[in-house]
């Protein structure tokens, strides 16, 4: 039977929220697309940031407010408030790199990642979580990350989480998320709100398609503007396509200017300062290195590439779960995270929101099965696991190569040891969905029925198959690729984020995390891009005052 | 034992029996100079066959979503947004998912990897039905690997039209009125 007739949404109309970029622009912030400037064009600064995600952001403020002259270089659009129409179309389109279809190599995991002025913050979902202690001491023990620890971090956080208005959910939370704290409760699982970096939230649910009332404190509409407002310049659609190199020295970034269509215009620009900085995220960072073939003695760069492989788990209620709408992320449970921290893989329970197109993808198959299960999606509940990766010596990580036009090509492999966690954490995920009262649930594993109870589903979950591409591996967290540490036989860039074979390039982005986080990852690159961009600051101004 | 190499030419290189078939029918779609065939009219990417290719498809993935209230609207507005997905896709998911519709459109060589032989206008539901449920539980991971991206690429740009919430419920956005 098909649904015919159209529910009304039980969300507030959006109206009356500025648009504080186009505001900005107007106040005559320095502000380009690229395609508007002249082939050949020469850009110069003090600093150029190349990307404007969480990392890009955070240290554009830092370095414009200590008075340097910033160049930050964006190879997506600029879109804002007024753009933000809740549409999962344009979203994609707009805002995801590879419109949201990116994938590894072999096609197993779906990768999600952003691609516009304010990066992945723009589409991100706000959970906002420091880094956990056993990861710090894990880097510092095995890759000689140093001043790092969880003392020399907490004043790092503490200062982001002011600036990004950080606090735990108070609200109610919505009924995709209480499945988990209720399903949890009954089984004796810990479970804890989320902080969410968040100012005047309306709780509509849609952070992933970019929020429409500027609630999300996303770098679009925090660092950025300040960074404008210090007379920093931005050029978006902008890629930087190779660093040039001069001795020891990154000379400057080549630019390529991007159409409408995203494609490249034809046009190329030239960028010149004293100090780069990388904060172009996983995947893109080390294929900006491997394209400009940057020195690379012990052919690190790309490895060690992290994704926190997502697994995820579905349940039918008999009630109204309405999955699309609410703060996206307000529960998580650790239970299951720390067991052992270099042993089976551990995993973070969070729950996903569910807009339809996603959602399709995440279910699965095709035909009567697919369309049978989308037409549940009003009473459907998301469970997620994000595996940690990394802390093993069976899980090292994916590669990063290059496709013939200079493209990157994320060659990750799902193994025995992930699988293991994959099974794990659905037979987990299912216990509690069950326990919360649902009706029935389904692991996103293509030969998964739905099972109606907790023993049905333990008995099928444990006969499942492994095959790759033959069930949903998710991630939103791409991370590693050019790891941090004092350890030049494993890492790229040293403890400041230099990078360990030139003099004044920076990484201050995700890719410098040696191994996965064990939580979203957002806070993570906030603190320690706070902390190396102040640390550059330093650096700088004793080379001023001796010169 | 089944070999596989998922490198660039991946869907041209399955080490099986069927590769000398497949390999033949890859120099075949070569010779035919299919993957060198322009852009349908009105499209970035999508070639005429491919455009024949996911007309024939998406009734069996999309089962009764499709068409839905776009009725004959249906195949165009879901072909653009495929093939405005595909245009942003980077080079080598792209080159992927272009030689697999390559081997879609030369019969012997879409046989040789268990897809209908005749015609795609002429193949019934069930006949795709059978080939994709047998790709979707192949031993050979580049069958599931094109299942799967046929499917996501499917479902993802229709499920996201608006005039398809009504068939799965989703209430859909709130009204954004910009100041
Ligand atoms: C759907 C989704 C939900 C998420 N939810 C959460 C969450 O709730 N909590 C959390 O902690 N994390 C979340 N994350 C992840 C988090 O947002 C990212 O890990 C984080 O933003 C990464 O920061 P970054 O600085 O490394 O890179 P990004 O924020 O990705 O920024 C990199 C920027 O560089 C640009 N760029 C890339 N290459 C070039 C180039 N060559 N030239 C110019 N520019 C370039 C990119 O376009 C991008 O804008 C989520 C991610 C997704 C996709
Ligand atoms: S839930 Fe809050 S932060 Fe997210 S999009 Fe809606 S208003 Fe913005």
């Amino acid at each position: 039977m098909q649904n015919t007739e159209q529910r009304q949404p039980h969300v507030p109309v959006v109206a009356g929220i500025s648009d504080p970029i186009l505001e900005g622009i107007s106040n005559g912030w320095n502000v380009h697309e690229s395609t508007d400037l002249a082939d050949g064009t020469l850009l110069e600064a003090d600093v150029i940031i190349i990307g404007t995600g969480a990392g890009g952001g955070t240290s554009a403020e830092i370095l414009s407010k200590a008075g340097f002259r910033v160049l930050m270089l964006e190879e997506g659009p600029l879109k804002s408030t007024n753009d933000f129409r809740m549409d999962e179309r344009e979203a994609y389109r707009d805002l995801y790199q590879e419109s949201a279809g990116r994938m590894s190599k072999d096609g197993a995991m779906s990768i999600l990642q952003g691609r516009c002025v304010g990066g992945t913050t723009v589409i991100n979902w706000t959970s906002s979580f420091r880094t956990p202690e056993p990861t710090l001491n894990y880097w510092a023990d095995e890759f000689k990350v140093a001043g790092f620890s969880k003392d020399d971090m907490a004043p790092w956080f503490e200062r982001m989480e002011e600036r990004l208005n950080v606090a735990p959910w108070q609200v109610q939370p919505n009924e995709n998320n209480s499945v988990l704290a209720r399903g949890a409760t009954k089984l004796g699982i810990d479970w804890h709100q989320i902080p969410r970096n968040v100012a005047g939230c309306w709780n509509l649910g849609f952070c992933g398609t970019g929020c429409p009332t500027n609630a999300k404190q996303s770098m679009l509409v925090t660092t950025i503007p300040e960074a404008l407002n210090n007379q920093s310049q931005l050029v978006y659609s902008a890629r930087a396509e190779r660093l040039i190199f001069e001795g020891s020295k990154v000379a400057g970034v080549e630019i390529t200017a991007l159409d409408k269509d995203y494609q490249p215009s034809g046009k190329m620009l030239l960028a010149r300062a004293p100090h780069v900085v990388m904060a172009c995220g996983a995947i893109n960072g080390p294929a900006l290195l491997l394209r400009s073939g940057a020195p690379d003695p012990q052919k690190r760069i790309g490895k060690r590439t992290f994704f926190h492989p997502t697994t995820f788990c579905f349940a039918e209620f008999d009630q109204l779960i309405d999955p699309y709408y609410g703060a996206p992320q307000s529960i998580y449970s650790d239970h299951f995270q720390w067991l052992e921290v270099s042993g089976k893989a551990g995993y973070k329970l969070e729950v996903p929101p569910l807009h339809p197109g996603l959602t399709s993808v995440l279910l699965m198959g095709h035909g009567h099965k697919n369309f049978a299960d989308m037409e549940k999606l009003p009473n459907l509940h998301a469970m997620i696991a994000l595996l940690r990766d990394g802390f093993h010596p069976q899980s090292e990580g994916g590669s990063i190569e290059l496709a013939g036009d200079g493209t990157p090509i994320v060659d990750y492999e799902i193994n025995d040891y992930l699988w293991d966690g994959v099974r794990r954490s659905w037979l987990t995920m299912a216990e509690i969905q069950f326990a919360a009262g649902a009706k029935a649930v389904r692991p996103s594993h293509v030969d998964a029925p739905w099972y109606h109870s907790w023993e049905e589903a333990q008995k099928g979950i444990n006969a499942l198959e492994f095959r790759s591409n033959a069930f949903t591996a998710g991630s939103a967290h791409c991370m590693g690729g050019l790891a941090m540490g004092e350890d030049k036989n494993k890492c790229m860039v040293d403890s400041d984020g230099k990078y360990h074979y030139l003099d004044n390039l920076y990484v201050f982005d995700g890719s410098a995390f040696p191994t996965s986080i064990g939580a979203n990852p957002q806070l993570s690159i906030y603190g320690m891009a706070c902390k190396q961009a102040n640390a550059l600051v330093e650096k700088l101004r004793s080379a001023q005052g001796k010169a | 034992m089944l070999k596989i190499t998922t490198t660039r030419r991946g869907f041209m290189q399955l080490g099986t029996a069927s590769a000398a078939a497949l390999t033949v029918g890859g120099s075949l779609a070569a010779l035919t100079g299919c993957s060198k065939a322009p852009a349908a009219s009105g499209y970035k990417v999508l070639r005429e066959g491919d455009v024949r290719f996911f007309r024939a498809i998406a009734p069996v993935v999309l089962d009764q979503s499709y068409p839905g209230t776009l009725g004959e609207q249906a195949p165009e507005r879901l072909l653009h947004s495929l093939d405005r997905l595909i245009g942003t896709l980077q080079d080598y998911a792209q080159s992927q998912l272009l030689m697999l519709l390559d081997v879609m459109q030369v019969a012997p060589l879409r046989a040789a990897m268990g897809a209908p032989w005749a015609d795609w206008e002429k193949v019934s539901h069930a006949d795709i039905d059978a080939f994709m449920q047998d790709w979707k539980s192949s031993s050979i991971q580049l069958k599931r690997m094109g299942y799967g991206s046929l499917c996501k690429l499917l479902t993802m740009c229709w499920y996201s039209q608006p005039e398809t919430f009504v068939t799965t419920g989703y209430p859909g956005p709130p009204k954004k009125i910009p100041a």
